[in-house]
């Protein structure tokens, strides 16, 4: 299944993971999960809510680790890597948080000169410039100075992806950046997803459960439940698929491999019915 | 039966003091780290020390004027008010200084470390430092602990200060005693090494390292939920108060 993702392309994949296996709090969260993200392309990973998306990218970056299995990203094995290595590769990749992650203590200029304050000894001028220019690529050179609370969520999404970007990293990990974004908001960070991916050529994995959103960025998209890839493939093509799993999941049915209701006991028995007692039972 | 949630209160507590314990020497792997966020700990340090001042300046002001109204009250009976600023002095640079300072300073900055961490854990602003590879205990943990270590001897010696000033007020500017025999009985009964190194010094360096190290470790490992952050908050509180009496007992009965 994998391999034929990789068919056609002669590079190797940035991201392979590989037999990952990881359990928290006794439920099984990966299982022998394998997964390659393609160089340059936008892959968008999707699934009922709670299959592990978010736990993927810990992963990916070095934030858990696995039970079992291993996560290479260009060509570096991920939990084998020290502290120092880590962070090494860290630097390479941009992260969008859920909410944004702005440290708050800062305005927008800052929040996104934070990383290069860090990590580079850049002259000031330098410095204002490729913020300047990363925060005018998001559309937001005008609000340099506001402080974070100042911004509506669309912003605060857009000003972390300056920030994310700020390095010009091989890799962005994406998670649900179109939760909450009104219409023009969410085409904005579509735009900008796409933009980044064609111009300077990042490779980006998106966590998301807009499907016409995905449809309209993606390159590839793999569909996890149950621990494992049940489907992948384009976004045209993957939905006709035929699988129970993605009629179900593009569908939006209640009813398939994907229970609506989380696993409970007798529901008779917790209302309190017993037997003839149910109601219209004697009748 | 009941001696098993009990015995789980003694294992839990003994786990937070060893847990508590691998942390502070995480803080002190990482003070070499942690020098080029210089300016980061100068802006903890404005904020633990500059901005308790008022807090610290005014109680302290009203425990020196305190203690020498009750003095004066006692040793009038005896005849020894002449004895009022010493005995102000001794009490506050032997105890009252270093433990109320540590005390206020545990309500008034170490609270607010803890909320800040745990807010910034709860806003995924520690996960955003460790993706763009900048260690956050480097970064936002020994800053601040470095901050309350300097700051509480500061501290201590300004409450130490306003304290005898306000004996000083209550003394002699109201009550009459003369103006030299308090000055002159306090410098000949307070000794520098004794008094100031062993009582300000050494104690406000103990319990200003124990209040941060609370406060830091309590925002790193609490749950980042708002309910999660309250406790926290609470538990820098009431570990402090008690880490400081306790350890109050055990400084003095070896320094003096």
């Amino acid at each position: 299944m994998i391999d034929t993702v990789h068919a056609a392309s002669a590079e190797p994949a940035l991201v392979r993971v590989r037999g990952l296996t990881t359990v928290l709090n006794g439920k099984v969260i990966f299982d022998a999960l394998d997964l390659d993200i393609p160089r340059g392309k936008v892959t968008a990973i999707m699934g009922p809510s709670g299959t592990g998306k978010t736990t993927l990218l810990k992963h990916i970056t070095g934030q858990m680790r696995s039970d079992a299995g291993t996560v290479e990203v260009d060509g570096h094995n991920v939990p084998r890597l020290s502290r120092e290595k880590l962070y090494e590769l860290r630097e390479r990749i941009g992260y969008l948080f859920q909410n944004s992650a702005l440290l708050t203590d800062f305005d927008v200029f800052e929040n996104v000169a934070f990383p290069l304050r860090q990590h580079t000894q850049l002259p000031e001028e330098l410095i204002r410039n490729i913020v300047l220019l990363k925060l005018q690529s998001v559309g937001l050179r005008g609000a340099a100075r506001l402080m974070p609370s100042e911004l509506s969520g669309g912003m605060a999404r857009r000003v972390a992806l300056a920030r994310a970007i700020v390095f010009d990293p091989m890799l962005i990990l994406y998670d649900e950046p179109f939760v909450g974004l009104d219409p023009i908001a969410l085409n904005q960070v579509l735009k900008l997803i796409r933009m980044l991916n064609q111009t300077l050529g990042i490779t980006s994995v998106l966590v998301a459960h807009e499907l016409e959103a995905i449809k309209q960025v993606a390159d590839h998209i793999y569909l996890i439940a149950n621990g494992k890839v049940v489907a992948q493939g384009d976004p045209k093509t993957i939905a006709s698929d035929g699988s129970p799993w993605t009629r179900q999941f593009f569908g939006g049915d209640a009813d398939g491999p994907v229970p609506f209701q989380y696993p409970a006991g007798d529901y008779a028995k917790a209302l309190g019915f017993q037997g003839s007692n149910l109601p219209g039972a004697g009748a | 039966m009941s001696a098993q949630p009990s015995r789980n209160v003694v294992v839990q507590s003994l786990a937070q003091i060893g847990s508590c314990g691998l942390f502070l020497l995480t803080l002190l792997a990482a003070i070499p780290r942690s020098f080029k966020h210089i300016r980061e700990t100068v802006r903890q340090l404005w904020f633990v020390g500059a901005m308790s001042l008022t807090i610290i300046m005014v109680c302290g002001l009203f425990v020196g004027m305190v203690l020498a109204l009750q003095l004066y009250y006692v040793l009038s009976i005896f005849g020894g008010t002449a004895a009022s600023g010493m005995v102000v002095a001794l009490a506050i640079y032997r105890e009252l200084g270093p433990v109320v300072t540590a005390l206020l300073f545990a309500g008034r900055a170490g609270t607010s470390i803890t909320a800040e961490i745990g807010l910034m854990r709860a806003t995924d602003q520690i996960a955003a430092m460790e993706m763009m590879a900048v260690d956050p205990i480097a970064y936002v943990g020994t800053p601040r602990f470095l901050a309350g270590l300097i700051a509480m001897p500061l501290l201590c010696c300004v409450f130490c200060a306003m304290g005898i000033l306000g004996g000083h007020l209550v003394g002699v500017t109201w009550l009459g005693i003369d103006n030299g025999t308090f000055w002159s009985n306090m410098t000949a009964a307070v000794d520098l090494h004794t008094d100031i190194v062993n009582g300000v010094l050494w104690k406000s360096l103990a319990f200003g390292a124990v209040v941060t190290l609370i406060a830091v470790y309590q925002g790193f490992t609490t749950p980042p939920t708002s309910e999660g952050v309250a406790y926290a908050t609470t538990r820098t509180v009431v570990a402090s108060s008690i880490a400081i009496l306790a350890l109050d007992f055990v400084l003095t009965a070896f320094l003096m």
